[in-house]
């Protein structure tokens, strides 16, 4: 069977970005704990967008109804975006793409973004679709699953993978810990990806591994008391995914005969700093290994869905993969999950 | 499986991969050989937890033979990346590595003993550095050295280029301890390390070749994640038990 490949990744951020300490300033916390989960996440700048202030100078609080808003009109915009380069840089017309896969999780929206998105970007009405919501941070490689499988059953024809996390509009903000965790870590962002047949890494393998015993442990919970989904991120998430990560990455290689040292290329979600040396010292990898997803998470915080192809971008900018070359995606959600894909350049 | 080696003698016994360097000095081939043979340690042998390092007649190695030092057969930078991945391969297997030094031991012979874990010499062992005279540098040497030995002392060992004895080099820290006979040396060093958990081993020896270059504020992440991956392991597992049991 033919194998599905990349053709290309766009990507494209909100207008505004914000230092961590601009955030602090901006929503006057004090909190020695909350100031200093922002200051020592990693983390340098963030792009979001927030609401004007208020009578009392922080951000007005914003009802879960224009928080939906925000996700839908912020989604559009740099979704699009993201999708427009992502055609011209495989220099294939919205004409050709016969799939779309939509991926989002940052807000629920009926007709999903994958109907939204055809007229803007001009994409033809048989265009086959497909939204994944609620997925989480691993996301990016369950939508990337069927736009692979799909490419691979119709070679020479193209589809294309739009992540996009409007983070921003999933902030809950009570000056408790609790939400600072998550508010110190998100930041918002679009990547997109055209899959065909006829050019870029050949897409080799998925596989999947479901943490059910921590299914709790990052959550999107309705909160009743504030009207509002409120995001939940259990602390031992980093130790969960540590624990797990060689058991995925194994079999994946396992299935093509290879071994770690045989990947020249670790493209892995900017899930934290935390999260980050699970992987690295779970799987022996190296600083130099994880070099786009510590960058990306340095610049943009974690982009949920779409930070893999945020590093992804990073790494063909960097132009260090030779034909030949094996790279490993791996993403880290809720569920717990871990996503894998095998590729070979 | 280890099968055509031709400037290495590669031997198991109880436990130990011993590891002869056959040529006085390192070219092309070699460094291929020690490829294989890594392979082979990470791979293949799980039976094995310690790896001895040594040479022969007398001598550990003499350095580059530049003769036969590149890949590609023309003299250029590959074959110095061959050898500096060779090296670093070599300071990450998975199982606890001892080196004897004697005779000479120039170079890159120096260099290959920076990134074992136990530096054993014989008194015969004479250490130099003697790259920087003859106008190249000594490999990543420049970068592992003075982790051992301090920053002036690694100057005059790289930029002065003396040749030292195994007193020096001991108290220098480069080499642990001197031995009088190998082969008792090597069974003592081999069993100062214990029972060998493979995971505390490697990890342990990771976190101490980053601390220099590591911020207190990144290192102790990495060591918590670090340290959750050695608590998973069966042998923690077992001495918390051992522990747990009431007294009788």
């Amino acid at each position: 069977m033919t194998a599905a490949r990349i053709l290309s990744v766009g990507t494209k951020t909100p207008a505004t970005r914000y230092t961590q300490e601009e955030l602090l300033d901006r929503y006057g916390s004090t909190d020695p704990m909350i100031r200093s989960l922002f200051l020592q996440s990693h983390i340098a700048t963030r792009y979001l967008t927030l609401p004007p202030l208020g009578d009392d100078g922080k951000p007005r609080a914003e009802t879960q109804g224009e928080l939906l808003r925000k996700h839908r009109e912020g989604a559009l915009e740099i979704g699009v975006g993201a999708a427009r380069t992502a055609l011209e840089r495989a220099g294939v017309t919205a004409a050709d793409i016969g799939y779309l896969a939509c991926v989002t999780t940052t807000g629920y929206l009926t007709p999903g973004l994958s109907a939204l998105f055809l007229e803007p970007l001009g994409l033809p009405a048989r265009t086959g679709r497909v939204d994944v919501v609620g997925m989480g941070c691993n996301a990016g490689l369950n939508g990337l699953q069927p736009v692979a499988h799909w490419a691979a059953a119709n070679p020479g024809r193209f589809g294309l993978l739009v992540c996009v996390e409007i983070c921003s509009a999933a902030y809950v903000m009570d000056d408790t810990v609790g939400t600072a965790v998550v508010n110190s870590l998100f930041g918002d962002g679009a990547a997109a990806a055209v899959i065909g047949t006829t050019s870029g890494p050949a897409v080799l393998g998925f596989e999947s591994h479901t943490i059910t015993e921590a299914v709790d442990a990052m959550r999107y919970d309705w909160d009743d008391a504030d009207h509002k989904f409120r995001f939940f991120l259990d602390r031992e998430i980093p130790y969960v995914i540590g624990a797990h990560a060689e058991a995925p990455v194994e079999r994946l290689l396992s299935r093509f005969g290879l071994k770690r040292r045989n990947v020249a290329h670790w493209i892995v979600h900017s899930g934290g700093k935390k999260v980050v040396d699970a992987i690295q010292y779970n799987l022996g990898l190296t600083s130099h290994a994880v070099r786009h997803t510590t960058s990306v998470l340095r610049d943009l915080g974690n982009v949920s869905s779409a930070s893999f192809l945020f590093s992804y971008e990073r790494l063909l900018d960097e132009g260090t993969p030779h034909p030949g070359d094996y790279a490993v995606m791996m993403t880290m959600g809720p569920g717990s999950t871990i996503e894998t894909a095998l590729l070979r350049f | 499986m280890l099968a055509g080696l031709e400037t290495l003698r590669y031997e198991e016994r109880a436990g130990v991969a011993h590891v002869t360097l056959l040529r006085d000095r390192v070219d092309v081939r070699v460094v291929r050989e020690l490829a294989k043979v890594s392979e082979h340690l990470e791979d293949d042998a799980a039976d094995v937890r310690a790896v001895v390092f040594r040479g022969s007649n007398g001598t550990f190695c003499r350095g580059i033979d530049f003769k036969d030092f590149d890949p590609n057969g023309d003299f250029d930078i590959h074959g110095f990346n061959l050898w500096e991945k060779i090296c670093a391969r070599i300071e990450r297997l998975p199982k606890a590595t001892v080196v004897l030094l004697e005779g000479d031991v120039i170079g890159a012979g120096v260099q290959l003993a920076l990134v074992c874990d136990a530096r054993l010499a014989l008194p015969s062992a004479r250490l130099q550095l003697d790259e920087v005279h003859l106008g190249f540098l000594p490999g990543m040497a420049t970068f592992r050295l003075a982790k051992y030995v301090g920053l002036g002392r690694a100057k005059r060992l790289i930029m002065r280029c003396p040749t030292i004895g195994a007193e020096e080099a001991r108290d220098l820290g480069i080499v642990d301890e001197i031995v009088t006979d190998a082969d008792t040396g090597i069974a003592d060093a081999i069993r100062s390390f214990g029972p060998i958990h493979t995971v505390a081993v490697e990890l342990s020896r990771r976190l101490l070749n980053e601390s220099f270059g590591t911020s207190f504020e990144d290192a102790i992440g990495h060591f918590l994640a670090a340290q959750h991956r050695s608590i998973r392991q069966t042998a923690f597992l077992e001495t918390v038990k051992k522990q747990k049991k009431p007294r009788t």
